[in-house]
């Protein structure tokens, strides 16, 4: 119980200090993607914008989602551990992982009004609507999450310098926004490049998600996928919790 | 006699092919100050660290309150009955002091006492500050006030008042003498001679990774401190051999430097009275009684600062 409220308070706390208090932070993760919505949406937009954004928001929020875990908590890790603000953490008698979780839930949160603002802009800009089942996005929009949390951790626990994180964070998740089929429809690229692709988890996921959330798809469609999602999460996990140094 | 709060036994600490710590034992009676004196790099925060169990040691022991922190129940425990102000270490900048000793006292269990603890380390007019805006000395002493926040039976302080202006310092140092009168252990390290003295019952130096000395202050500047001596100026002065309560001296022009065995205060009448008896006027009469920073220097063979060692070359 005072494990719960502990959690809950550093979860608040992150959120008050890394975002409401950091300009370039709020800018950058609530004004940026709006903004991409609106340049792709009209400038890349072959066919009706309409279509356009509906693929365009499930990207985005995916892309979100790559980031979250690769800058939000991956690299993010390596620069606390790097400021010596983890060390200071670590010798209090709070279980380990409730600094950690509460690093995830802020993330999430953030992802929550990232997502709620595309949807609510998308739907009155550009008439788009979420059509499918608030359960089954919500599974696998937090299966996402904890794909790329625990991918983003191994960059946290076997980087050292805030500096290689950074630039280890940057490198994954901008190009593979563009490969995974957020922004890019996959079929633009040659058939053979396009199945490799495919095999991305991020791809897996944000494909799945855009099924789920725009078109109405059922989870058990995406069963194989989810599945693979699982694996990740657990090898990223175990890869984590193997290598993760506080000091 | 209690079992000692801290036992640290034959620690060695290598880093890579550096070694920080060299085989270092020692062990600090429950209710006493002990300090660590030494060089930059002589190895403090390397043994302070590995009793808080952010180091391992590479070999050797280490028990606080019969618990060894490289164990993880033990560790566990520990961390309830430590505080601890680290030399090296941030806090988020973007907090305010007072979101901080609140959350922080959430980590601890304890009841936030926010108001009470900034104002007891001078800082309750600071509390809407943000952390980042805080100067350096204010940052320490919210450091502090983090380590005193539960309570803890034995403080560790890496370098408490290592950039603090002189109301910093008295805010610390009235501390350390309120945590002593409730009966709590404390390790601190410091390269401020005056410091150690002022504070420390017992007082460890350390030097190269090793304990070179280890008594109380008054105990190490009577056995290495050397003889006070009396500095002045008496033009056609002369000095009588025979007068025994004075050693050795030295003569440059009209300055005079003598050293003395025994009780200065006898040693300076037997100089007034010799003056008197020469009839010759003493000028610019100096004490010199020796202090902590003279046994250190006899016992490392270097000075603590260079500051301390280039007024010892002026002397
Ligand atoms: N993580 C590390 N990796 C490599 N060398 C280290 C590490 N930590 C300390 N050292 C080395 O070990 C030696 C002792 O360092 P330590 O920090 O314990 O000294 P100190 O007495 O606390 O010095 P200061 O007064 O400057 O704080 C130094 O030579 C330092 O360079
Ligand atoms: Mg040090």
């Amino acid at each position: 119980m005072t494990v719960l409220r502990i959690l809950l308070a550093q979860t608040r706390a992150n959120f008050v200090w890394y975002f409401l208090r950091d300009g370039e932070m709020i800018f950058w993760s609530l004004a940026i993607p709006v903004f991409f919505l609106f340049v792709f949406s009209f400038a890349l937009g072959g066919g009706s914008t309409k279509q356009t954004s509906t693929f365009l928001i499930p990207g985005l929020i995916g892309a979100q989602v790559l980031s979250s875990g690769f800058w939000g908590v991956g690299a993010m890790l390596a620069t606390f551990r790097e400021k010596k603000l983890l060390r200071r953490i670590y010798l209090t008698p709070i279980p380990s992982w409730t600094f950690f979780a509460s690093l995830v839930l802020y993330r999430m949160s953030l992802l929550a009004l990232q997502a709620l603002i595309l949807a609510i802009v998308g739907g009155i800009v550009f008439h788009v609507h979420v059509v499918g089942d608030p359960v089954s996005i919500g599974v696998i929009l937090l299966l996402g999450a904890a794909t790329f949390v625990s991918l983003g951790t191994v960059i946290g626990a076997v980087v050292r310098s805030t500096e290689s994180a950074n630039n280890i964070a940057s490198v994954l998740t901008v190009p593979l926004a563009f490969l995974s089929d957020a922004y890019i429809p996959i079929d633009r690229f040659p058939a053979a490049i396009g199945s490799v692709l495919r095999l991305l988890p991020s791809t897996q996921f944000i494909d799945a998600f855009r099924g789920i959330a725009m078109y109405g798809d059922s989870l058990a469609r995406y069963g194989a996928w989810i599945a693979l999602l699982c694996v990740w999460t657990v090898v990223g996990t175990v890869v984590s919790a193997r290598f993760f140094r506080w000091v | 006699m209690n079992e000692p709060a801290i036992a640290v036994t034959n620690l060695v600490k290598r880093f890579g092919d550096v070694t920080a710590v060299d085989g270092i034992s020692f062990d600090v009676a429950p209710g006493t100050i002990f300090g660590l004196l030494g060089r930059n790099g002589a190895g403090k925060t390397t043994t302070l660290e590995t009793c808080i169990g952010l180091t391992a040691p590479t070999s050797g022991s280490v028990r606080v309150l019969g618990l060894d922190p490289t164990r993880r129940g033990d560790f566990a425990q520990l961390k309830r009955r430590i505080g601890v102000q680290l030399q090296a270490t941030s806090l988020p900048e973007k907090a305010k002091a007072a979101e901080i000793l609140d959350l922080y006292a959430a980590y601890y269990g304890v009841r936030p006492r926010t108001a009470e603890l900034a104002e007891r380390v001078g800082l309750e007019d600071k509390l809407d500050r943000f952390v980042g805006k805080m100067s350096g000395g204010e940052q320490q002493r919210l450091a502090l006030a983090i380590a005193l926040l539960h309570d803890p039976d034995v403080v560790f302080l890496d370098e408490p008042t290592a950039g603090m202006d002189a109301f910093g310092r008295r805010i610390l140092w009235a501390e350390v003498e309120r945590l002593k009168a409730a009966g709590k252990t404390l390790v601190l390290t410091t390269h401020y001679i005056e410091e150690a003295e002022r504070l420390c019952d017992e007082i460890c130096i350390v030097q190269a990774g090793r304990i070179v000395a280890r008594d109380t202050a008054p105990a190490l500047v009577a056995a290495h401190g050397g003889d006070a001596f009396i500095d002045f100026a008496a033009r056609g002065f002369a000095l009588d051999p025979s007068l025994d309560v004075l050693g050795r001296w030295t003569q440059k022009g009209e300055r005079w430097q003598v050293f003395v065995h025994g009780e200065p205060g006898r040693a300076l009448g037997a100089i007034v009275a010799h003056a008197n008896a020469l009839d010759v006027a003493i000028d610019d009469l100096d004490l010199h009684r020796p202090g902590l920073e003279d046994a250190f220097i006899a016992i490392t063979g270097e000075a603590l600062d260079d500051e301390a060692a280039s007024a010892k070359a002026a002397a």
